[in-house]
């Protein structure tokens, strides 16, 4: 009995191997070059995901279409894109990227979103010394890690209050006092430490600092200890919902400041929607919002190279891949300026070899409709500026960097008492 | 062993199908990976089963264990990381660590749940994951909410190459090691007087104090082991192999609903059941996430749902009954 289980099982054994065996082919010559996606297509990353997706394949199809392809040896071969789905689940990144290396022998890997998700595939992408283009993971530590192959186009979260602080500074030489006030989670005490560091750098004086749990539903005494410290500036923020009711509870305290700036709330239409004049003159950063006005020129202008799709070009080939009448949203944006930013990088190094392709985009810096490019040794997006957004009279207007905005800042923001009374945050 | 040989023959086949993922994955290198998901999901359900299928209680805080687990080693490497000549004895006590930390916590939920019953201990269960994570983010002990990312400390021992080979090869065969302990454990278990006195008190608790069974300790028992298994699947799979700890990601409720899925697809209490349900699982959710990526969830829930509702003893629970009689009866437990 024991001797036919075991003739079972090396039979079994056996056949497993050998339909393995076969199903690996030989390695064909270079026709094409391949983008491989380990997506965020379900799971809790699934709207990031799906813009990702989209964004990939705008960008992919202006390649093709416009451009002609992408020239390797000589001549233009066309670009493709393979994507599965790795149910923002770390388990799955991993056995997917191997698959997209080996079986489906892509070029470069672009990252699954956020930055939990980009690291669990780091270690298999340095393994098989592949290019990791990091389009959806902002944190700065990933860089600190000594990755070999990872290049980031979103910008690292230390860089997101920058431009707010710069334009502060710019507008209000008096403004002294900065309060930060945020949820207590990896994304945004990333992004508060850097915005801490340099208000410090630019002489601000950092008076209050608090964080408050994810998911909080009563910012109330946190808000009248920040109250009492009578700030210039607020900054803070965390999420959607936690974002609306801090403007909200500023209001009922009848907190007034000069600037006001929330992460991942402002931006969106639905901030606007929720709290109407109440968010009159709230300000939010972002890597990228529809309506920046990067251009040819734009680039000239900072002796840039351009390459891709204008702005409009963009967003149409964004509603053509996903069929939908959606507007991108900064993580379609940034996954597409990732596509151009590799085609860049395998043009300039003549060959999809990673290494090469890997040092020709560290020595390498462009403009597209996303903004300007440019990486550290690390792999660290350096180049890109964040843009700020204000909401003027229920439009959301670009403020920040002065070469994309669409409406001066206004400065300093009505009071609660001004809003309720009709006043707009228009000149 | 000497009084019944036949004892442990049930070892064949579970142990046989760990080997059989590792001989695959050498032989065909490129799916490694795809033998380290599937390494994963085995011993996630090989070890959850150890409790929940003898004992027939469900753990819903069940991945805190892991999660423990995870920053005992990502604790240990990131701490140890400048000790000169630390070497592979930083592995050892980043195991031990993990072992220790989830043995600990798995003491103190189980001296307070482990007196309820049934559905009550499920229900004290249920909150000790997310507890655990707030704990973590509130008390900001162990880097708080910004969770720990050591892919440089691994390196700083190891050095580049071997550091990665840790992370994409040796901690997935330290996965499919502790999956077949597990494996082993159940099995001493099943044979000895452990196993008796929770077989006693699965069928009826009550029946099984009277008899003179102290059921608390034969819980904790088992409860501990169960637990000490998760901790160094965590530091392993968690930790080693993807150099970072977020507690948002390492406290995951899902996980505990995976293991629940795969032990029940398997069938809850046998040997051979989590390793089965492990491999049903990740390779039809690998498949279906290659041939239609975005919907695959879609097609995997009534997958599961027939599988359930065809097999409710879990596909070995079927398969034991099919043999039962036959002389293969021996190999399926």
């Amino acid at each position: 009995m024991r001797r036919s289980v075991w003739k079972v099982l090396f039979g079994v054994f056996s056949l497993v191997a050998l339909v393995g065996l076969l199903l690996a082919g030989p390695a064909a010559a270079l026709d094409k070059v391949v983008i491989g996606h380990p997506g965020a297509l379900s799971g809790k990353y699934a709207k990031a995901g799906e813009q990702a997706r989209g964004g990939i394949e705008a960008a992919v199809k202006w390649v093709n279409e416009t451009r002609g392809g992408i020239e390797v040896d000589g001549r233009k071969v066309p670009l493709e894109y393979k994507n599965y789905d790795c149910e923002s689940k770390k388990e799955s990144v991993t056995s997917l990227i191997e698959r997209l290396v080996t079986k489906d022998k892509v070029h470069a890997i672009f990252t699954p979103y956020s930055s939990g998700l980009t690291l669990a595939g780091a270690p298999i992408a340095e393994k098989y010394g592949i290019v990791y283009m990091d389009h959806g993971g902002a944190s700065d530590k990933i860089f600190k890690q000594g990755f070999e192959y990872i290049v980031q186009t979103i910008g690292p979260g230390s860089k997101y209050h920058a431009g707010t602080l710069d334009m502060i500074k710019k507008a209000d030489p008096t403004a002294k006092k900065v309060a930060l006030a945020y949820e207590d989670s990896e994304f945004a005490r990333s992004v508060m430490d850097g915005a801490k560091q340099h208000a410090t750098e630019l002489g601000f004086d950092i008076v209050f600092e608090r964080t408050y749990p994810k998911g909080v539903t009563d910012l109330t005494p946190l808000l009248s200890a920040l109250k009492a410290t009578s700030p210039d500036i607020v900054i803070g923020g965390g999420h959607f919902e936690d974002g609306q009711l801090f403007n909200r509870q500023m209001a009922d305290l009848d907190i007034n400041v000069r600037a006001f700036s929330l992460i991942a709330a402002a931006t969106l239409p639905a901030f606007y929607e929720a709290l109407t004049y109440l968010a009159e003159g709230v300000m939010g950063p972002s890597h990228w919002e529809y309506g920046v006005t990067f251009d040819p020129d734009a680039a000239a202008k900072e002796g840039l190279q351009w390459i891709g799709p204008s702005q409009d070009e963009f967003v149409q080939l964004f509603k053509d891949a996903l069929g939908k009448d959606m507007i991108p949203d900064y993580h379609a944006a940034e996954a597409g300026a990732a596509v151009l930013a590799l085609v860049l990088g395998i043009e300039q190094a003549k060959s999809v070899d990673s290494d090469k392709v890997r040092a020709a985009l560290g020595d390498m810096t462009f403009m597209s409709f996303y903004g300007s490019w440019k990486i550290d040794k690390t792999g660290k997006q350096i180049g890109h500026d964040m843009v700020d957004v204000q909401w003027q009279n229920g439009k959301r207007v670009i403020v920040w960097p002065a070469g994309a905005r669409t409406a001066e800042l206004y400065y300093p923001m009505p009071t609660f008492a001004e809003k309720a009374a009709g006043k707009k945050a228009t000149k | 062993m000497s009084a019944r040989p036949g004892k442990y023959l049930a070892l064949i086949p579970v142990l046989a199908a760990y080997l059989g993922m590792f001989v695959f994955g050498r032989v065909q290198p490129d799916m490694w990976q795809l033998v380290a998901m599937l390494a994963f999901y085995c011993c996630l359900g090989q070890a959850f089963n150890l409790f929940l299928g003898m004992t027939g209680y469900v753990d819903f805080g069940y991945v805190a264990f892991v999660g423990v687990g995870t920053y005992g080693m990502a604790l240990t490497l990131s701490r140890l990381s400048g000790v000169e000549g630390i070497g592979f004895g930083a592995l050892v006590i980043g195991l031990l660590a993990a072992a220790g930390m989830s043995a600990m916590l798995s003491i103190a939920v189980g001296a307070v749940a482990l007196r309820l019953r049934g559905a009550y201990f499920a229900i004290a269960t249920i909150g000790v994951n997310e507890g655990f994570r707030y704990f973590i983010e509130g008390a900001r002990i162990w880097n708080g909410s910004e969770g720990i990312i050591f892919s440089k400390d691994l390196r700083a021992i190891f050095g580049r190459e071997t550091a990665i080979a840790l992370s994409t090869f040796w901690a997935d065969v330290f996965v499919i090691v502790i999956g077949a302990s597990a494996a082993v454990v159940t099995l001493i278990y099943m044979r000895s007087k452990i196993g008796f006195a929770l077989t006693a008190l699965r069928e009826d608790e009550d029946a099984a104090k009277v008899i003179g069974i102290f059921v608390t300790k034969y819980k904790i028992i088992a409860f501990i082991t169960s637990a000490v298994f998760a901790g160094l699947l965590g530091a392993t799979a968690w930790a080693l192999k993807l150099t970072y700890v977020y507690p948002p990601d390492a406290f995951e409720i899902h996980y505990t609903v995976e293991a629940i899925i795969i032990v029940m697809l398997g069938g809850a209490g046998t040997l051979l059941g989590p390793v089965v349900g492990g491999l049903l699982y990740g390779l039809s959710k690998y498949w279906l996430a290659i041939i239609l990526p975005g919907f695959q969830l879609l097609i995997f829930a009534p997958i599961i749902l027939v599988i359930i509702v065809a097999f409710p003893e879990g596909t070995v629970g079927y398969l034991k009954k099919k043999v039962r009689g036959t002389a293969l009866e021996r190999y399926i437990v």
